[in-house]
């Protein structure tokens, strides 16, 4: 058996993947943090661009949210775990999965190369003349590893996997839809 | 209740270019994360979850991105309705969507703007936070389920 099949062969993940309730549900969870989440992410990267919440200093704007961007993405994180693992096989062979894992690499590229210079030195930040430039960067740059993670993601549900009769691989598709009209 | 259209969307453009119809669904995702999040971060401010700043200066804060948010989500719900009316209309998921979200836009034009502006009391708050964040979640989850009813 190969990993992803021993992956998903797991007892709950099995029952995941196989429940007509619970696997749309955890979907909503994980669709509802972008919804929940995302404003906080979206607010400190503007804040940082200096374009929102400017008659605040960055400190205040990046504690403000800081902690309940680490309670989102972690609720984030474990239930996407949840999907992908209940699907490894299908996962496992979908380009745009491993798109959004490489956007995700580039969140802990961010983390790593920002934080020392920008989220955890915002007191220096504020004390600068004007916003500096790395600042700005780094809020530039989380807002379009963030819209990757957001894209690649919906583009999960489009893939055809390889091998369909007739079709090249990579294709996307419309997702299927109850009551759809033939077209 | 039975609902038809007369209309055919075999020729709609999201429904000839592969790319258009997901491309249509990632604006229209991101802009409830601009949309709903603002209105969300208001309602920390009303929880007290916030370590700084009132309801009031946060709602003054996000506003225009509230707004602009809405605006998106509301240009891009309809390309997506529009590639099949016949099946969202007799979709129970959809109809659901469509009332929360009717609600849930007077709601934050009326009293949770109001509450947030204006203050009231520690618990009053605290109910027009909840039932926001509910107002919200319910529209997200349900478009989701769009696709699995």
């Amino acid at each position: 058996m190969s990993i992803s099949e021993t992956i998903q062969s797991v007892g709950f993940l099995t029952d995941i993947r196989e429940s007509a309730l619970v696997y749309p549900i955890i979907m909503s969870t994980h669709l509802a943090c972008i919804a929940v989440f995302g404003g906080m992410i979206l607010m400190t990267d503007l804040r940082l661009l200096g374009i929102a919440m400017t008659d605040r200093k960055v400190t205040e704007v990046v504690n403000q949210f800081r902690t309940w961007k680490r309670v989102g993405f972690c609720i984030m994180v474990t239930m996407g775990a949840l999907l992908a693992s209940s699907e490894a096989v299908k996962y496992s062979t979908n380009p745009f999965f491993w798109a959004k894992m490489s956007f995700l690499m580039l969140v802990a590229v961010h983390a790593i190369i920002f934080r020392p210079r920008v989220y955890n030195n915002t007191a220096e930040l504020d004390r600068a003349p004007a916003l500096p430039g790395t600042a700005k960067l780094a809020g530039a740059l989380s807002l379009i590893i963030w819209l990757g993670v957001l894209s690649m993601g919906r583009l999960i549900g489009y893939y055809e996997g390889p091998g369909s009769p007739g079709k090249p691989q990579a294709t996307l598709t419309q997702p299927v839809k109850v009551g759809q009209l033939t077209r | 209740m039975f609902l038809a259209l007369a209309y055919d969307p075999s020729n709609y453009p999201l429904n000839n270019n592969e790319w258009s119809f997901p491309l249509v669904e990632i604006i229209h995702i991101a802009g409830f994360a601009l949309s709903i999040g603002t209105i969300v971060i208001v309602d920390m401010g009303l929880l007290g979850w916030g370590k700084r700043g009132s309801a009031a200066q946060l709602l003054r804060e996000t506003a225009p991105w509230t707004l602009a948010g809405l605006v998106v989500m509301l240009l891009s719900g309809p390309l997506i309705f529009l590639s099949d009316p016949n099946m969202y209309l007799h979709n129970q998921s959809f109809r659901f969507k469509m009332t929360a979200l009717l609600l849930a836009i007077l709601y934050n034009y009326t009293v949770h703007r109001k509450v947030a502006l204006s203050g009231a009391s520690p618990g009053i708050n605290k109910v027009v936070g909840v039932v926001s964040l509910a107002l919200w979640v319910s529209v997200v989850a349900a478009g989701l389920f769009i696709a699995f009813v």
